[in-house]
């Protein structure tokens, strides 16, 4: 059965939005076979191309996989076809989820469709493509992966939600590693109603990935659970409010005011390791990052240089050579910080401070982490409120000048979003208002996902 | 396939003896050993894919997963069996198992080392510490006693084996990724080795230990275990010798090495000993592989999804509590009262000599001493114990290795109560030796006709009078004088008797005895004939 009765919109919008922003790696319109009384029975979605899919090459929008294959489906995948969805195709996205503006793809950048085209402004990354499929209405939702800030960012320039889950809530397994212990798999969609239900369908503890949450701590989260009325809001002091711009301040304050209106008491907060979150990030995630990427010698799959296999005594180095600049930036950098000289004084320090910052998350929350053993603090809070990006999109021109001058610019964009990323907490970014690329993000304690979504709900 | 050119040439020369090397007391030489050791689990170490028990009949790449080929999107998950036999090896070594260890990742790009990482144990490893002893008694070395101490245990990933074929142009690598992630445990040895005897000793015992846990086959022919040498000569830099696949090449690469630094520092030419190097073995000679300017830098990382590995105090208790009783234990507790063994025999009881299809050493010692104990019931008490070694350990097992009758089968119909019954026949002298080596032989070859099924247990008495195999306990004096009188007419001459009854030649009688024995076919005791021609020939002796 072709998909294109289930398509929301003719096959002609699909490929003029194609062409004009560049959403898709690989398109399938052929649809799903299980379609009647499951939980998704005809929904469609698009997936990120650095998750595995049977049916559509997955490319990581890197060269380095050029017409790759995988003969498996990640389990993400799994569940959403068990439901019913239509996979209507693989996004583009920042080549192995390495940026934040959606433009490091072997397939060029992603415009947002939030503008005309003509402008080019960026998507945000590195779903960008998960983000632009959901704008643009070619799907119900989209699957991103989330290392830092891949699905809030772009999900925030699009005005839409984008939900980042604890991490290991959804399973990793078939998830193309960038920095797996912060990778997350997310959800992006217009209606938190679909997000509910997509989120319940993939919620599951899965075997195959060691770092999925198992039964008994899901169990444990469970019993934890207390309907909380009203919520303690907290607002952190070391998110720099004073850089954003102006017309954030003005729906951002009318958003605390309704807040407050529907009797949420909302608390100042200080996080000191907030700041320290930057310099953990970018030295832990390009090391493990360098570490998941030695596994693309060209030997057993993807692209192989044709003639060499060695260069300078280096082994692989002519078929490595092929990766992009930004992946060969955090490459360099990550191996940087794993020598021996340097290890003990960075990777070790930035483990550390992660425990640090974790730690002073637990402090805050009132409900109890069951990773860290926290019981909670019984005056603490239910949830933060924290700005999604310091910027607007710009264009892409402007933001590639930008990086090109120091790839730190484009790093500094990551400020809101990564503390949570290495605490693991479910965070949903929400637009501020319709089709403005202004977002806050709703925090929640680890594992206390439901809080976050309910409260979402709850505003819409 | 991965092309790329070799480092230095593969061809094995023949091994060629190394006789000359004389190891010094002024060249003092000091070793350690590294031990790669794969564990015989189910499965590999993170994945399903079968660990395979015949590695040399397999399909290239067949027992691969999609872990184990490192396609994207996979993931590690640990295999829990491996953590148990690395439990099993630490207590059996008296090594201190961590609490909590963890996996690390060791980065080097290699065609068959398929995630561009080794997940090892680096900064907390399974296990520290622990010894081996080697005694002069158990083991042959030269010192009474020697403890050899352990740095360490690690679980880590094998890798896949590379196989270099030379086309005419060009030369080819094919990678087989089916020893890619088989559970390895790497030990390291304090260089505590100060001559070649403990080092053999050291790899004997160390291949019989794992062997006896049951965690690998210990064999080095397969590279089921692996073993590396560190040497060094009155304190100059280390050099450690890889390449090594059996224990003739580890001896003759220590011999060979021990001399050409000998011959070095002699030449007072010390300049290539200052810095650490490896060396790989050709068969004939050691070659620099690698000096520290050329080491690369593995980039350790704790793996990030893999999480710790913590055990209970109760599971280390609970396996300790549970732990076989060790190869040496079992050793002592055969070579004393009541059993009394050689250490020969003791070794057939002790140790899998892995050359016997017949029996293994672990039923063969159940056996040994289920019928050692029904015997020692019978007769009261345990002054025989040559009996049941010298009938189960040599003459049942030649038995059944000329039948080619399996022990297990065997037992079927000669259970240990049964064969000790046919031992207490014996100790009582109601049958002879010789009688019972043909009753032994009859059932055991009677059973193997049958097509080893029928197993009713033979009737031991009823056999012995069917077959007239009595000893004659009641003799009747004057047929044995008869008998004997024969034997003197047809086996002696004069000077034959004179010098037996003189006592120049005692040992005559044992002769005349022997004819005895031979045609009453052993059914009259040796003692009778004794007395007996003592009596015809009037010997004083």
């Amino acid at each position: 059965m072709p998909l294109k009765r289930f398509l929301k919109q003719p096959l002609q919008r699909l490929s003029d939005l194609q062409s004009k922003y560049n959403i898709f790696t690989s398109i399938s319109i052929t649809a799903n076979k299980e379609q009647t009384n499951k939980p998704l029975t005809n929904y469609v979605a698009s997936i990120k191309d650095n998750i595995v899919t049977k049916d559509l090459p997955t490319t990581c929008a890197s060269h380095i996989l050029e017409n790759f294959k995988s003969p498996y489906d990640a389990t993400v995948v799994k569940l959403l076809k068990q439901a019913g969805v239509h996979i209507l195709g693989k996004t583009n996205l920042d080549e192995f989820g390495m940026g934040s503006g959606g433009v490091h793809s072997m397939r060029g950048p992603v415009i947002n469709p939030l503008y005309p085209h003509e402008q080019g402004m960026i998507m945000g990354g590195s779903s960008s493509g998960a983000a632009a499929s959901v704008v643009c209405d070619l799907v119900d939702f989209a699957l991103g992966t989330d290392t830092g800030g891949s699905v809030r960012l772009p999900a925030c320039y699009g005005s839409i939600l984008g939900f980042k889950p604890s991490y290991g809530r959804l399973s990793r397994f078939g998830v193309i590693a960038y920095s797996q212990s912060l990778d997350t798999v997310g959800i992006l969609t217009k209606k938190i109603d679909v997000l509910r239900k997509v989120f319940q369908v993939l919620d599951k503890y899965d075997t195959k990935d060691p770092t999925s949450l198992n039964d008994e701590l899901r169990g444990l989260i469970e019993k934890n659970m207390k309907a909380k009325k009203p919520l303690k809001i907290g607002i952190v002091k070391e998110f720099n409010h004073e850089s954003l711009p102006s017309v954030f301040h003005e729906l951002y304050s009318s958003f605390l005011k309704k807040l407050v209106n529907l009797g949420h008491e909302i608390y100042p907060v200080s996080i000191p390791s907030v700041k320290n979150s930057l310099p953990i990030y970018y030295t832990l995630s390009p090391a493990e990052a360098a570490s998941n990427l030695s596994r693309y010698d060209g030997i057993r799959y993807g692209y192989r240089d044709s003639k060499l296999d060695i260069k300078d005594g280096v082994l692989f180095a002519p078929t490595r050579s092929k990766f992009g600049i930004e992946v060969k930036n955090r490459i360099i950098l990550g191996n940087y910080n794993l020598c021996s000289d340097a290890f003990k004084n960075n990777f070790i320090k930035a483990e550390k401070l992660r425990v640090n910052l974790i730690d002073e998350f637990d402090r805050i929350f009132r409900f109890p982490n069951v990773l860290t053993d926290s019981k909670g603090n019984p005056e603490g809070l239910d949830i933060l409120v924290v700005p999604t990006s310091s910027k607007l999109p710009e264009t892409i021109k402007d933001f590639q000048e930008q990086e090109s001058k120091s790839p730190a610019n484009s790093y500094i964009n990551d400020v809101f979003t990564v503390p949570m990323s290495l605490a693991g907490l479910p965070t949903l970014s929400m637009p501020l208002k319709e089709k403005t690329p202004i977002g806050v993000q709703i925090v929640g304690q680890y594992g206390d996902d439901s809080t976050v979504l309910d409260f979402v709900e709850s505003l819409s | 396939m991965l092309r790329f050119a070799r480092c230095y040439s593969l061809a094995r020369s023949k091994a060629t003896q190394i006789q000359s090397t004389v190891f010094r007391p002024e060249y003092a030489l000091k070793c350690g050993l590294e031990i790669h050791t794969q564990l015989n689990t189910k499965n590999k170490l993170f994945s399903q894919s079968t660990n395979s028990a015949t590695p040399l009949l397999d399909v290239p790449n067949h027992h691969t997963s999609f872990y184990d080929v490192a396609l994207p999107g996979t993931q590690p998950v640990l295999n829990l069996e491996a953590i148990l036999f690395a439990m099993k090896l630490s207590l059996s070594l008296n090594s201190q198992v961590n609490m909590v260890s963890q996996f690390d990742r060791k980065h080097y790009f290699y065609g068959d080392q398929p995630q561009g990482y080794q997940i090892t144990q680096h900064y907390r490893p399974f296990a520290r510490g622990g010894k081996v002893n080697l005694s002069r008694e158990l083991d042959g070395i030269d010192e009474l006693s020697k403890d050899i101490s352990i740095v360490q245990l690690q679980i880590e990933q094998d890798t896949g084996k590379s196989h270099y074929t030379d086309a005419d142009k060009d030369v080819v690598t094919l990678v087989d990724l089916n020893r890619s992630n088989i559970p390895l445990i790497e030990l390291v040895t304090n260089p505590d080795f100060s001559d070649i005897k403990q080092v053999k000793a050291f790899i004997k015992k160390y291949q019989n230990l794992v062997r006896h846990l049951h965690i690998s086959s210990g064999d080095l022919e397969t590279g089921a275990m692996r073993v590396d040498v560190n040497l060094s000569i009155n304190g100059f830099a280390r050099v450690e010798l890889k390449n090594l696949p059996n224990t003739s090449s580890i001896i003759n690469a220590i011999k060979y090495e021990y001399q050409r630094q000998v011959e070095l520092i002699s030449r007072g030419e010390t300049d290539s000993l200052l810095e650490p190097e490896t060396r790989g073995w050709t068969g004939s000679s050691t070659v620099k592989l690698r000096s520290k300017e050329t080491t690369i830098d593995y980039r350790y990382m704790p793996d990030p999804e893999l999480p710790y590995i913590n055990l209970a105090p109760d599971v280390i208790s609970g396996m300790a509590a549970s732990m076989l009783e060790l190869p040496d234990d079992i050793m002592r507790m055969l070579m004393q009262k009541p059993f009394q063994l050689s250490l020969k025999d003791a070794k057939i009881l002790t140790y899998n000599g892995n050359q016997n299809d017949m029996y293994n050493h672990e039923a063969l010692r159940s056996y040994y001493l289920e019928t050692f104990h029904e015997f020692s019931k019978l007769i009261g008490k345990h002054s025989s114990a040559k009996l049941p070694t010298n009938w189960i350990i040599h003459e049942f097992l030649g038995d059944l290795n000329k039948l080619q009758v399996p022990l297990g089968k065997a037992q079927e119909i000669l259970p240990p109560a049964v064969f000790a019954e046919f031992l207490r026949l014996l100790y009582t002298d109601t049958i002879s030796p010789t009688s019972g080596k043909l009753l032994l032989f009859y059932i055991l070859e009677n059973f193997k006709q049958s097509g080893c099924q029928d197993s009713s247990i033979p009737d031991l008495p009823k056999l012995i009078k069917e077959f007239e195999l009595h000893a004659i306990t009641d003799v009747d004096s004057q047929e044995l004088m008869t008998l004997c009188n024969d034997i003197i007419a047809q086996h002696t001459d004069d000077a034959f008797i004179r010098n037996l009854v003189s006592g120049k030649k005692k040992t005559s009688l044992k002769f005349l005895v022997g004819q005895g024995m031979r045609q009453s076919q052993g059914r009259i005791k040796a003692s009778e004939f004794e007395k007996k021609f003592k009596e015809i020939l009037n010997i004083q002796w």
